[in-house]
């Protein structure tokens, strides 16, 4: 596993696996709209826009994941002195940003229909709004700072900060009472979502997370080259 | 008594200087030549852990500085060559305040015969702002006697000066080191002034 | 002692300098009415409106009245030398913050709270909400010195981007606004919400000493 840690290994590593996650990612996608939009049943409440769910759901588990691997990261980078760390940082950003984006964007999709509106300030939309911003102001960082040492070091610091936000997010429809539904997949107790629903879902997120990892490659890679040339 | 042994800095995976040793005794003065650029600043700062060493390790009264680090602090005075006084408040407030802060044992008749040295003693109700950068700068060495420690590092102290207050720091040097003090500072020019070691960066 | 000394002296010094630049206080609060009177003219004058609305806008404008003077926090002590000295003068980074964090409550926060009576009275906030917008103000301003510090701390190299400093403490403070205002609309909750908003103040207090003493020694670092 010394891939994760290392840049010069990283680079090996990932020149292998690349084009197999993007084969991957293409086929899971082919797979995953082909189950959403025809393989699997109308939601007896929703009707068809269920299937916004489809998009929407594994965005919102990637964008969320994506923080806490960056917070996972910059703790390791600022205690070891562990420089990949910062490298990825600053390479998955704009990723977790869009992922945030696409969860904002179906998710108001989702609600127009259902609850009339394109948004409601509850707690849930708010906190994933936050994050969005986290997100931004993560590459704002990266943008106006001129000298790098600071700068990774300035982000991996607001990143953990920034933490604090992680559980808001995932237990806001808990300890509030919101529109928002509550999870209805867990590990722990029995998923209160049909099986033929399930299916479909866990494909779109393993084909989120394939693309997210193929682009997080390319990023990582242009990232350690930039820093070798000096050129950031 | 400061040993700097191999002193290796790195930044940006670019090195800086390799393998400084230097040794700064009581009574000494150390002068450190070089370019624009040649890592004088970074060496002071090193000195003064403020930056992380690559390699090597520096050495306060037989202690690694980090573990004897307040004790060092205690003994130690930096001039950088930012110009550190208050612009908006008076000269005398800012004497005031430095002798407060730093629980200076200088009395004020010394500080008198300072300022008048160093001819400032008409500038007592002036907001530092007003004055002029060499009056200020020479209101650095007014620090250097208030805080009244053994050790200076000094960055760039001759820098802006004219020929007058070179000489008064000759002087002020020379008595520093009689006091059993030690000095380090850095000059890109040829000051004249007696010094024990000479190190080229 | 000679520590307990030196720290009387620092706020002796720092009295000093907020002292010398009163004009900044008072242009803070200057800008707060005026922001007050702005709101009141968007609005309109009916009184109704005004009140329900009312304390909502004291905390937003408060929040940003003090981003105000984010630069003040440590730009200038940085810039002329001043953070390093009272370093070497033996106080740790984490401790600056610390010291740093309660000058900036005293002398920026503090005059805020004495205008906030007149603010409510411009705003026709009832008296008895008077009491709970002290508490939740109270608290709510240290958390925003605490945030202060960490934004400014971490700008102190950014040249070109003064205004991410205010950014980053307007994002962080969303809850501390989301539990003030609900402690004076929904006053039969108020223990539960002033301890919610008193841990929030703990864990911003925590972690002021170490993010904002590790930004202060990283910009002296590559300064």
């Amino acid at each position: 596993m010394k891939f994760l840690v290392n840049p010069s290994k990283f680079n090996e590593i990932a020149d292998y696996i690349f084009k197999p996650v993007l084969v991957l990612s293409i086929l899971f996608f082919a797979l995953g709209l082909l189950f959403s939009f025809y393989l699997s049943p109308d939601d007896y409440q929703q009707g068809s826009t269920v299937r916004i769910m489809y998009v929407h759901v594994p965005s919102a588990w990637l964008a969320l994941l994506t923080y806490a691997i960056m917070t996972f990261y910059s703790i390791a980078a600022l205690a070891f002195r562990m420089p990949f760390g910062f490298i990825f940082n600053t390479a998955v950003a704009p990723i977790g940003a869009i992922f945030t984006l696409i969860c904002i964007i179906s998710g108001s999709l989702w609600g127009k229909p259902m609850w009339g509106t394109w948004w409601v300030w509850d707690a849930r939309l708010t906190s994933v709004a936050i994050l969005f911003i986290i997100y931004l102001i993560i590459i704002f960082i990266n943008l106006s700072f001129e000298n790098r040492v600071v700068r990774e070091k300035v982000v991996a610091i607001f990143v953990i900060v920034g933490s604090v936000n992680l559980p808001i997010i995932k237990f806001s429809v808990d300890w509030w009472n919101t529109l928002h539904q509550p999870a209805t997949i867990s590990k722990l107790a029995k998923p209160s979502i049909d099986p033929s629903m399930m299916t479909p879902l866990i494909i779109m997120t393993f084909a989120f997370m394939m693309i997210g990892v193929a682009i997080a490659i390319l990023r990582i890679k242009t990232e350690i080259i930039s820093r070798k040339s000096n050129l950031s | 008594m400061l040993i700097v042994k191999d002193l290796s800095i790195e930044r940006l995976d670019k090195k800086i200087f390799e393998n400084i040793s230097l040794s700064l005794a009581p009574g000494n003065i150390t002068i450190l030549k070089g370019k624009n650029g040649s890592g004088k600043t970074t060496l002071l700062k090193a000195i003064l852990n403020l930056i992380e060493p690559s390699f090597g390790s520096i050495y306060w009264k037989g202690k690694l500085l980090k573990k004897n680090l307040y004790d060092f602090y205690n003994n130690v005075t930096y001039i950088s060559d930012t110009t550190s006084s208050l612009k908006k408040l008076t000269l005398a407030d800012n004497i005031n305040i430095w002798k407060k802060f730093f629980i200076s044992n200088i009395n004020d008749t010394q500080i008198e015969i300072a300022l008048k040295t160093l001819k400032l003693d008409n500038y007592l109700d002036k907001k530092v702002g007003t004055l002029s950068f060499g009056e200020t700068k020479k209101l650095e060495f007014l620090r250097l006697i208030i805080e009244n420690k053994n050790v200076w590092v000094l960055d760039e102290p001759l820098s802006n000066l004219d020929d007058d207050s070179i000489e008064l720091m000759k002087q002020t040097f020379e008595d520093h080191c009689e006091k059993q003090g030690s000095i380090i500072f850095s000059s890109h020019q040829n000051p004249g002034i007696y010094v024990t070691e000479e190190m080229q960066l | 002692m000679k520590f307990l000394k030196k720290i009387i002296f620092f706020y002796y010094r720092e009295y000093k300098l907020n002292m010398s630049g009163v004009q900044d206080i008072l242009t803070n609060i200057v800008f707060f009415f005026l922001s007050v009177f702005i709101f009141i003219f968007s609005i309109g004058p009916d009184k109704e409106t005004i009140s329900t609305v009312g304390v909502a806008i004291v905390w937003t404008l408060l929040l940003l009245s003090s981003t105000l003077s984010l630069r003040k926090f440590y730009q200038d002590d940085f810039e002329n030398g001043n953070l390093l000295i009272i370093h070497l003068n033996g106080f740790s980074f984490g401790f600056i913050t610390i010291l740093k964090t309660f000058s900036h409550f005293l002398f920026v926060q503090v005059p805020f709270l004495l205008s906030i009576p007149i603010a409510c009275i411009l705003l026709n906030i009832p008296n008895d909400k008077l009491l709970y917008l002290f508490t939740s103000f109270g608290i709510g301003s240290l958390t925003l010195s605490c945030l202060g510090s960490i934004s400014s701390s971490m700008n102190l190299m950014n040249q070109r981007n003064f205004l991410l400093g205010s950014v980053i403490v307007m994002i962080f403070s969303v809850p501390i606004i989301i539990f003030s205002v609900g402690i004076i609309n929904m006053a039969q909750n108020f223990n539960s919400l002033i301890n919610i908003l008193f841990g929030i103040l703990l864990i911003v207090f925590a972690i002021n000493p170490w993010a904002s003493g590790l930004c202060l020694k990283l910009s002296i670092e590559n300064n």
